[in-house]
């Protein structure tokens, strides 16, 4: 077959504007690169910080003396001081914040006297602090002797100490978080209904026993503190001051230096899953960001759904039921048009007629003894609500399009059957349009799911411990506030107290998010080819 | 069952369901239905934003309510509590009536320093409420109303009511009654404005602090000002910090005194009217502007302001209003806002200064000679001459909106000249909210400008390769890939802008001006070169596969122009530095210099950059699809005649598709104004009224996600917030019709051809 455009596309004899073409050739070639130097920047700083480098040892003169500084190199750069003079510095991470209070340091390229690798250092992750980067020393026990580096069990000893921290912590956070969550809520409730229907024996009771049970809840917790607490891991830093670090507070140790290929691989991955598993720690910037994948992945799901079946249902309306004529042609650039009116407009609205006005009403209606707004604040339901809104013209267009897609013979034959109209829509119309409709949900999620401007309106925070569905009654909490992965990374990027510490994981957030929003995307763009070609031999 | 007799045709065999016919009924109505309220839904988000902006232009809404009886003879001073529930009367005797307006019960509290004295001037100060008299023997003096609300076990609230007097000062200075007098309350430094019948003095009053509590006020000085003034005296006012006073002359000339060590000293002398001068001069609340009024009943704002290149504040016209009415006029201030009750003969007039506007006007039943409003602003009441009072309800909640205020120049207190400024909040309670819409305007059109100015032509130039070389199999490939980078989130390219593009280009423009200017020559040299080989070469190639070899050039020539920036910046953009004569090149220094304007770090460039990124698959998408629907049977006929392979898309492709070119434009720059996160995120976000490509700017979404969630709801603020949702909203809107408009004219011209 002849391709529909090449019968231009040849170079003929004449050379008129043939530069011209040239140039719209050059803006295709920037278009594209820009395209790809844009997803290749993200994939590429964002996995860089997954990718476990080596630790460096580098000699430095300082004054007279040579100072030994340990850590990685984050860049090389030229700092142009005002006089226009430059100067070649290199940034060096080297975590041990108590030691030296900035995580990173520049030190001038000149000064560096060498550069070494030592495979003894080792890169320490833990619980508050930072990383800790150093060589180990010893093992510290309250009931033993201690454990130099040398002993031959000493990575055994290591491994294991790490293990049975976590096991105390994860006991640990099962007692606060959830027994003793449990206790106090009953409590409160049991509160309430004394001030409301005064000091009742059975009430007090109740109370003495709750009390009782959170001594015993304390005590145990007291006593697992106490735990995680007597083991000590003792550092030496590159210039030798040592480094404690209790027992339970030790996540994760690791050798680069010593390391081969495939270890630093696995270590990649492990640090990929810990990414998407764990909980952010120190202000955001380390740790994981699983609340807020799961923040995001709940509220495009919620959002789908209400979505969805408005979306198809107003496109079946205006294209099979409504009268066509000026006034549904009208409506239906309107509703085309509503796709390109700016997110922060539908936060706006969102705010004001979701959060104030309807959760105002639910409220009143519902939790009139609260004291604090419940569905009056910005909330999971409402932000999903929101950005139905804000991506309900996409389904409509799409769903709309794929309607008119299917051949008119296909109805008709439908109809002479005997169908009713509703079954020929139901048995034939739908299910024929249905990877149109698929191409279009798909797309509003990738829509929604990287939308921050409206989000930040109503009820995306930066911190939310409580994710909005969980093991306590009523299992999901429509009014909890949540992460976001874009938010996350607009308040890292911009909100973070330590921007430059953050930056990793801005961009392996960035990673992730791009990745989500592209695979859906790309997803939607096949279904959508496919749909093109299903149809392209019949008569339309 | 026998199978010989063939069965009878039963014509209910073909009679359709009950069922299906019900189900079909349903949906139909449901589908409607639904398909309605949708609909419905989605327009009604245009509908609610209006309803919370509509209160932003509605007038001031007045009440009229009781009237009391207070026989006794006219008042001259008229005051009220808080609450606006028990005024009281001064008419100059040794007697204050309260009345309690819900029971028209009247209390008369005696000021017994006044007992057989003529009290032949009075002056009120609403905001510590002080009545101050001067007698006909020359000494002066006043007492404070102070009203004590207290609150029972019920939480019923009561008032009570006292009067605090002050002692009799003489004034040494000139002779006469006293005609006329104001006193300004700082705490411990007073100042007391008197203008006897011959003679104006000022006198400093000094409460000194003991630790056995308030001491004694005692006279500090008194300084003859009478030759400042020169002539008889029309009114005086002294400011509530006591620091200022302005006196006004017969002459129709207002004199502006301030103490200064000490000293009172004559700063500046100033005409408000022609000839004719104010009998009244009223501070407003904040006391930055006074409100002069003459006996023709004009009435212009006079506030205070640091003239360019002055140090020193001095007092300038920065409001007119119209003609208060007929008679004496009479005047109170708000103690919430800068609105002010005013009026004169039966007219009464409830303004406001920021806008200018007059929010309220009416007519009193009788002629008020004195008028005051409650500490909230939610009453205001008005003194007849008879000696009734009555009390209005006021209800303004948005005082400082209208049209003027958004839209147009204002001139604020303490500002030089009329600006357009946006500045939501401030510091203090008598901050003037600055609630110019325009500057966020501008900032966003700016922040477009820029965008569209980087992403047009990349964006036009790939769709016309596009939709007019490109091979099929290829434009399968390209296509999607430029749309995915439509999805990407704006949040991450916001972010990329910030922190990493920002700090990249800040001190490599010209590399960036470089790069510019030489990939579209290389592109153009290129093209001439290969168009110049012989054909037996160009033939060997198919067309289509040019964009391929742009690649590695456009990388190449792109790598060359960045490198080669800084030796061009070491020829044009050297800075001299003035104080020590040395030259660095380095743009950043440069452009101040040379265009005096700033450079930011996070500037319309990198917004422009990274806003392009978003904006150019929205245009190259609708462009590619606009070109490439052009009927082939006019492409084909060009080609046929002759035409080159530009000369086709020149003169047929590019004039057919214009309108789809056009709404490509459109549905971009809609796509570029409403971007808020880019914005918010590359920028500094300072609101200015200018369109230097090396500062920063305020965007109208930018500004609704940065302030929104800190507005109080239904307060002014919140609602111009959702005012300027509702301007990027219409902009959007309508410019996203009229593309979708002309595109389908477009595509209905394409199909009759």
């Amino acid at each position: 077959m002849p391709s529909a455009s090449s019968s231009f596309a040849t170079t003929g004899r004449s050379r008129k504007g043939e530069p011209l073409v040239w140039l719209t050739a050059a803006g295709l070639a920037i278009g594209v690169l820009l395209t790809f130097s844009l997803l290749g920047l993200v994939v590429v700083k964002g996995l860089e910080t997954f990718w476990p480098a080596r630790i460096s040892l580098w000699e430095v003169e300082k004054g007279d003396s040579i100072e030994q500084m340990a850590g990685f190199e984050v860049q090389k750069q030229n700092r142009r001081e005002l006089d226009g003079t430059a100067h070649a510095e290199v940034q060096i991470f080297r975590g041990n914040r108590e030691l030296y209070g900035e995580k990173f340091v520049f030190v001038d390229d000149d000064d560096i006297r060498s550069r070494s690798q030592p495979e003894d250092f080792m890169l320490i992750e833990r619980l508050e602090g930072g990383f800790v980067i150093g060589r180990a020393k010893e093992l510290q026990f309250a009931d033993q002797a201690n454990l130099p580096v040398s002993d031959p069990s000493f990575a055994d000893r290591l491994a294991e100490i790490i293990d049975i921290s976590e096991e105390r912590r994860e006991t640990l956070e099962d007692i606060e978080k959830g027994q003793i969550g449990r206790n106090a809520k009953r409590v409160k409730e049991v509160a309430l209904q004394m001030k409301l229907q005064g000091e009742q024996p059975h009430f007090l009771n109740e109370m003495a026993s709750l009390q009782s049970e959170f001594d015993e809840l304390d005590k145990e917790r007291r006593e697992l503190r106490r735990e995680l607490e007597e083991d000590q891991f003792i550092i030496e830093s590159a210039e030798g001051r040592e480094i404690t670090i209790a027992a339970g507070e030790l996540l994760h140790v690791f050798r680069p230096n010593q390391a081969g290929f495939f270890g630093r691989v696995g270590e990649m991955f492990r640090r990929i899953g810990s990414f998407l598993s764990s909980d952010p720690r120190e202000a955001n910037t380390e740790g994981g960001v699983f609340p807020a994948i799961f923040g995001t992945v709940v509220m495009t799901l919620v959002m789908s759904i209400f979505v969805t079946p408005f979306g198809v249902i107003a496109a079946i309306y205006l294209r099979e039921y409504a009268r066509q004529g000026p006034l549904v042609r009208a409506v239906r650039i309107s509703v085309n048009n509503l796709a390109g009116v700016p997110s922060i407009v539908f936060g706006v609205f969102g705010l004001a007629f979701f959060i104030y006005f309807v959760g105002g009403v639910v409220d009143d209606w519902f939790y009139p003894n609260s004291e604090e707004p419940v569905y009056k604040s910005g909330g999971i339901l409402w932000a999903s609500l929101t950005l139905a809104l804000l991506t309900v013209p996409v389904v409509i267009v799409a769903t709309e399009e794929a309607l008119a897609a299917v051949p008119r013979g296909v109805r008709e034959a439908a109809l002479a059957c005997g169908a009713s109209k509703w079954q020929a829509i139901q048995r034939v119309v739908l299910p024929a349009s249905l990877p149109g409709i698929l191409t279009g949900v798909i797309l509003a999620m990738a829509r929604g799911a990287g939308e921050v401007a409206p989000l930040m309106l109503v009820g995306v925070v930066k911190s939310a411990p409580d994710l909005p569905i969980d093991t306590t009654a009523p299992f999901v909490h429509a009014e909890r506030q949540f992460m976001h992965l874009g938010f996350h990374i607009y308040d890292l990027g911009f909100q973070s107290p330590d921007s430059e510490a953050a930056k990793p994981m801005v961009f392996a957030t960035t990673l992730l998010l791009i990745s989500i929003v592209v695979v859906m995307n790309l997803a939607a763009i096949i279904i959508r080819n496919r749909l093109r070609k299903k149809y392209a031999t019949s008569s339309f | 069952m026998s199978s010989s007799t063939p069965p009878n045709p039963d014509p209910k065999r073909f009679e359709v369901s009950k069922g299906t016919l019900l189900l079909d009924r349903v949906m139909t109505q449901l589908i409607r239905i639904g398909g309605l309220a949708v609909i419905l839904a989605v327009f009604g988000i245009f509908f609610f934003i209006v309803k919370e902006i509509i209160p932003l232009f509605a007038g001031a809404h007045v009440a009229e309510e009781m009237v009391v009886e207070t026989p006794g003879g006219k008042a001259l001073v008229l005051g009220v509590d808080e609450w606006g529930e028990r005024p009281f009367l001064y008419r100059g005797g040794d007697e204050v009536v309260f009345v309690d307006v819900e029971s028209g019960k009247r209390e008369v509290l005696p000021v017994p320093s006044v007992e057989g004295q003529e009290v032949t001037a009075v002056g009120y100060d609403p905001v510590h409420r002080r009545v101050a008299l001067g007698l006909a023997d020359g000494r002066v003096g006043s007492f404070l109303v102070i009203y004590e609300t207290q609150f029972d076990a019920n939480g019923e609230r009561s008032i009570l009511q006292r009067l605090e007097i002050e002692p009799w000062f003489d004034v040494e200075i000139g002779e006469g009654p006293v005609r006329a007098i104001s006193y300004g309350d700082g705490g411990d430094k007073r100042l007391m404005i008197v203008s006897r019948e011959s003679g104006v003095a000022a006198l400093q009053l000094a409460q000194k602090r003991s630790l056995i509590g308030k001491s004694k006020l005692t006279l500090k000085s008194s300084t003859d000002i009478t030759t400042n003034v020169g002539g008889d005296v029309s009114s005086v006012v002294a400011s509530q910090n006591g620091e200022a006073a302005l006196v006004a002359g017969m002459d129709g000339k207002v004199r502006y005194f301030q103490v200064d060590g000490g000293e009172v000293l004559l700063k500046q002398t100033f005409a408000p009217f022609q000839g004719t001068p104010p009998v009244r001069m009223d501070y407003l609340f904040g006391g930055v502007s006074v409100a002069m009024t003459d006996a023709l009943g004009d009435q212009k704002i006079y506030s205070l302001f640091r003239p360019e290149g002055s140090t020193v504040r001095v007092f300038g016209e920065t409001k007119e209003f119209e003609k208060v009415g007929e008679g004496a006029p009479f005047f109170a201030p708000s103690l919430r806002n800068k609105s002010f009750l005013t009026g004169a003969g039966k007219s009464i007039s409830v303004r406001h200064l920021t806008s200018g506007a007059t929010r309220w006007e009416g007519e009193a039943d009788f002629e008020p000679v004195a008028g005051t409003i409650d500490g909230k602003t939610e009453h205001f009441f008005l003194a007849g001459k008879e000696g009734q009072i009555q009390r209005f309800e006021l209800e303004d909640p948005h005082p400082e909106a209208g049209w003027r205020a958004f839209f147009g120049k204002v001139w604020y207190e303490g500002g030089s000249e009329p600006v357009y400024q946006w500045q939501s909040t401030g510091g203090s309670d008598d901050f003037e909210p600055k609630l110019s819409l325009v500057p966020l305007i501008v900032g966003s059109l700016k922040g477009t400008f820029y965008a569209l100015l980087f992403s047009l032509p990349i964006a036009l130039l790939a769709a016309v390769f596009s939709a007019a070389f490109l091979p099929h199999d290829m434009k399968r490939v390209v296509k999607p890939a430029m749309e995915i980078m439509a999805s990407l989130p704006s949040v991450v390219l916001g972010f990329l802008a910030g922190i990493w593009l920002a700090p990249i280009i800040e001190d490599k423009v010209p590399s960036i001006l470089l790069v510019c200017l030489s990939l579209p020559l290389s592109a153009l040299i290129l093209g001439f070169l290969w168009s110049r080989q012989p054909m037996k070469i160009r033939g060997r190639f198919e067309g289509g596969r040019e964009w391929m070899v742009m690649v590695p050039v456009v990388v190449i020539v792109s790598i060359a122009a960045w490198s080669m920036g800084p030796v061009i910046e070491k020829w044009f953009f050297v800075f001299k530095d003035q104080a020590t004569g040395r030259e660095i090149a380095d743009f950043r220094l440069w452009w101040p210099q040379a265009t005096g304007l700033s450079f930011d770090q996070r500037n319309s460039l990198v917004v422009g950059f990274m806003m392009g990124f978003a904006v150019i698959p929205v245009i190259f998408t609708i462009a590619e699809d606009a070109l490439s629907n052009v009927p082939k049977t006019l492409t084909a006929a060009a080609a046929a005649l002759g035409a080159s392979r530009w000369q086709v898309v020149r003169s047929i492709i590019i004039p057919v598709a214009s309108p789809g070119i056009f709404s490509a434009l459109m549905i971009g720059f809609g796509r570029a104004v409403g971007e808020t996160m880019i914005v918010v995120m590359a920028t500094g976000n300072t609101p200015v009224t200018e369109w230097n490509i090396f500062s920063g700017m305020r965007t109208l979404s930018a500004n609704i996600a940065v302030e929104l969630p800190e507005a109080a709801p239904g307060s002014t603020h919140y609602r111009t917030l959702f005012l300027g949702a509702l301007v990027l909203f219409m902009l959007t809107f309508l410019l996203n019709s009229v593309a979708e408009v002309m595109r389908q004219r477009l595509r209905e011209k394409n199909k009759l051809v």
